[in-house]
């Protein structure tokens, strides 16, 4: 398993966010996880990139603990410099996108390789060219981001995130932010990562991506793991009464 | 006193007026950045000292800290002031200065969207890296406008080094216009001023301008 997730509690002022959640991706998998605004679920995303700490539990990354409970059940992380590595391992691409505004499309894509990564400037850019080739906009590499369009800006913010060759891409609502006729070339790009076989989470609203792209469906509410499995059944056979509330939202 | 004489004469004190101004705004740039760095402290006791000392240096004339400073020494512990007339008026203005502009930076970096700092995070920049590249580049370009005010209100506040007697433009322009009966000493110093701001001006629009490639 690439990532795996056991028992996580969150809480925030009293509030239980992540009520024992445990859930592992596979590599290769693409997981989409569905549920209400509210449901926990950016909270999940943000805790397994290291962007919230965890109260509870344990967050694995290819056989290593980034995150285990002490011996006095709160959770304890490994040291600073090595949760780097663990933060190397994945990459989240966010509803807002937060590119850079102050460096070009394609600077965005290199500074952290170079910077964080240290590799070569004729290397990051290479790869930085290639994926904003894949991405279809290997025009705008000069260009800020303040010229795109929003899904533009999102297909550079996952080239962004590619750029650091991360074993897991996380996406937290990528297309929430974007006028309808622009989400379509951003779960283009998704669909096309998925085709290659990318481990990919993605949190979404958009139950027909998550129907004909995903490998497994995890739907959420009030902090866990309602139901999951297929696709298929679960959208079209659920088994969960609050599943099925949820899913009848989107029939109308 | 000829004109040309009292030109000249006031034209070496304005190169003491831009020596305050250029002393001032290299102390206090950088030490402002590193009073708004603190402000930020996870200490409260830090915290709290840089509250008092932006309380103490908004709440009081700068003539007076002027004052302070140059007198304090000897009132305070009988020390000899001789030579201190020049340091004491730099620390002054540089301490008065680095309180604004400590909270012209905090503002800007409070303005910057919490987004910015969860990218760099997840990219993996270290926190110093992400403020060096991430954070402060776009700070400095909110900020340009609000510094800029500052900067042209420090070329017109270096006439307060008169109250030290220290022989700038302004104090020349006064001894002077006492000792000719003249006005024109005054319609002189009017001039600098207004063209060192005008160069000032002329110069942050540049910077600005430069900033200008991405919003």
């Amino acid at each position: 398993m690439i990532i795996e997730m056991k028992n996580i509690k969150k809480s925030f002022g009293g509030h239980d966010v992540l009520k024992d959640i445990s859930f592992g991706v596979d590599s290769g998998e693409v997981v989409s996880i569905i549920g209400p605004s509210g449901s926990g679920k950016s909270t999940l995303l943000r805790c397994a990139t290291f962007l919230e700490t965890i109260d509870g539990g344990e967050i694995i990354y290819m056989d290593q603990k980034a995150a285990y409970t002490g011996t006095d059940g709160k959770a304890v992380y490994v040291q600073p410099n090595e949760l780097r590595k663990f933060r190397s391992y994945c990459g989240l691409v966010f509803q807002q996108f937060n590119l850079f505004p102050h460096y070009s499309v394609l600077k965005n894509l290199t500074d952290a390789p170079i910077q964080v990564q240290k590799r070569s400037r004729e290397e990051a850019e290479e790869t930085a060219m290639e994926l904003l080739e894949k991405m279809g906009i290997a025009d705008k590499a000069k260009a800020y981001p303040y010229q795109l369009s929003g899904g533009q800006q999102q297909r550079v913010a996952i080239a962004r995130a590619l750029a650091m060759k991360p074993e897991i891409l996380f996406f937290d609502e990528p297309t929430s932010a974007l006028d309808p006729e622009l989400t379509g070339e951003v779960l283009k790009v998704i669909r096309q990562l998925a085709d290659e076989k990318m481990t990919m989470v993605v949190v979404t609203h958009e139950m027909p991506f998550a129907k004909a792209v995903s490998n497994r469906v995890i739907f959420m509410d009030g902090g866990v793991i309602v139901e999951q499995g297929d696709p298929k059944d679960v959208f079209e056979n659920p088994q969960e009464e609050r599943t099925k509330r949820f899913l009848r939202v989107f029939e109308r | 006193m000829t004109l040309s004489t009292m030109f000249l004469t006031m034209a070496a004190g304005m190169l003491r007026t831009c020596g305050i101004f250029a002393l001032t705004l290299l102390g206090s740039l950088p030490l402002g950045m590193i009073v708004a760095l603190l402000k930020k402290s996870r200490f409260s006791a830090v915290r709290a000292l840089i509250d008092i000392y932006i309380s103490v240096i908004r709440g009081t004339p700068l003539m007076l800290q002027l004052l302070v400073w140059y007198f304090g020494p000897y009132y305070l512990f009988g020390w000899s002031i001789r030579g201190w007339r020049f340091p004491s008026l730099i620390i002054g203005f540089v301490l008065n200065y680095a309180a604004y502009f400590a909270e012209i930076y905090r503002g800007g970096i409070e303005s910057i969207p919490v987004g910015q700092y969860e990218a760099a995070e997840v990219l993996g920049y270290t926190k110093a890296k992400a403020f060096m590249r991430i954070i402060l580049p776009q700070v400095i370009k909110r900020i340009m406008p609000s510094v800029t005010n500052e900067v042209i209100t420090l070329v017109k506040d270096t006439s307060l080094a008169f109250t030290l007697a220290y022989q700038e433009v302004f104090s020349l322009a006064k001894q002077i216009s006492a000792s000719q009966t003249s006005f024109m000493p005054f319609v002189i110093a009017g001039v600098f001023y207004f063209i060192a701001n005008y160069a000032v001006a002329f110069g942050m629009k540049r910077i600005e301008k430069a900033l200008d490639y991405y919003r």
